[in-house]
């Protein structure tokens, strides 16, 4: 039987993991955004950050925020994101395939 | 330990809303200023979290991201539809021939 | 501990300004877009982050409506500006 305190440190220490991992993602996903040839690579880079580096900042603090309300509140912003993020990349990216832009190739 | 960090924050969110600001006034792509325009208005409502006032950032958060934004892409859409001399969507003779044909706009 | 929170705030800010490197090069509009819809999701970070490292719960709400109105310039955006290209028969009043 762990103690309590002891709980609430292991559960911080976890999210703190989390927010690393969520910090690395929006990293990732900015470097990608920049560095990419072509506009579907950029909004494959773009949803990795919206969607999981969010996610895991959202489950890192609510995780140490040690408050059932407040963890609600969080992945409800997370759920507002995601639909928005997800409805808008699909549109950019069908747009950009009825106006014939071709994909990126090693040439 | 938190102090210095919220200080450099405030230096480099001023500098970066500075920065925005000028080449958003020079540029001469009027879609960039329009996306430049949205990303400070985002940054705006940071600066006013910092400022200590929520209720504000509540504010620029909606008008700025929420309102300005679809407001001037629908105006640079009309802009460039009277620049092309294409005709317009808000004379009426025009309207009614659209309806006539398709009775539910999508 | 809240100052781990803060320097991550920090450095997503920091992600911010190197951003915009990509509205100033974005070959079509739609990049510049994309851009944008990632500078609204990493203020939405932003604020989750500093809402603990400044203690205060009120920056939720402000998360909040970001997130609320995140899609609609994109959503704007596709449906006025980018899709305009004469490809569709009838012009509807949106």
């Amino acid at each position: 039987m762990i103690p309590a305190e002891e709980n609430m440190t292991i559960l911080y220490n976890c999210g703190t993991v989390f927010l690393t991992v969520g910090l690395l993602f929006f990293l990732s996903g900015t470097v990608g955004l920049i560095r990419f040839p072509d506009i579907y690579s950029r909004l494959h880079a773009l949803t990795k950050a919206d969607n999981v580096g969010l996610g895991r900042i959202v489950f890192g603090l609510a995780l140490q925020s040690g408050s059932l309300a407040v963890s609600l509140k969080l992945l409800l912003i997370w759920l507002l994101v995601m639909i928005a993020s997800s409805a808008s990349c699909h549109l950019i990216a069908r747009s950009a395939m009825q106006k014939n832009i071709q994909p990126w190739r090693r040439s | 330990m938190i102090y210095p960090i919220l200080t450099l924050f405030d230096i480099l969110l001023a500098l970066t809303l500075l920065w925005l600001g000028w080449h958003l006034l020079s540029t001469e792509d009027i879609f960039k200023a329009v996306v430049l325009f949205i990303s400070f208005g985002l940054l705006m409502a940071l600066t006013w979290v910092r400022m200590r006032a929520p209720d504000v950032a509540l504010a620029e958060a909606a008008l700025g991201a929420g309102l300005t934004g679809p407001l001037f892409l629908s105006a640079l859409r009309r802009m460039n539809r009277v620049l092309k001399g294409e005709r317009r969507l808000d004379s009426d003779e025009n309207r009614g021939e659209d309806h006539a044909k398709n009775p539910k706009p999508t | 501990m809240n100052w781990l929170h803060t320097l991550f705030a920090l450095i997503l800010l920091l992600t911010i300004a190197v951003g915009v490197i990509r509205i100033f090069k974005g070959p079509t509009a739609a990049d510049r877009m994309m851009t944008a819809q990632l500078f609204g999701t990493s203020g939405v970070a932003i604020l989750l982050l500093l809402s603990t490292g400044m203690n205060n719960l009120v920056l939720l709400d402000v998360a909040l409506v970001f997130a609320l109105l995140a899609a609609l310039a994109t959503l704007t955006f596709i449906r006025r500006t980018w899709h305009d290209s004469g490809r569709r028969k009838h012009d509807y009043p949106l």
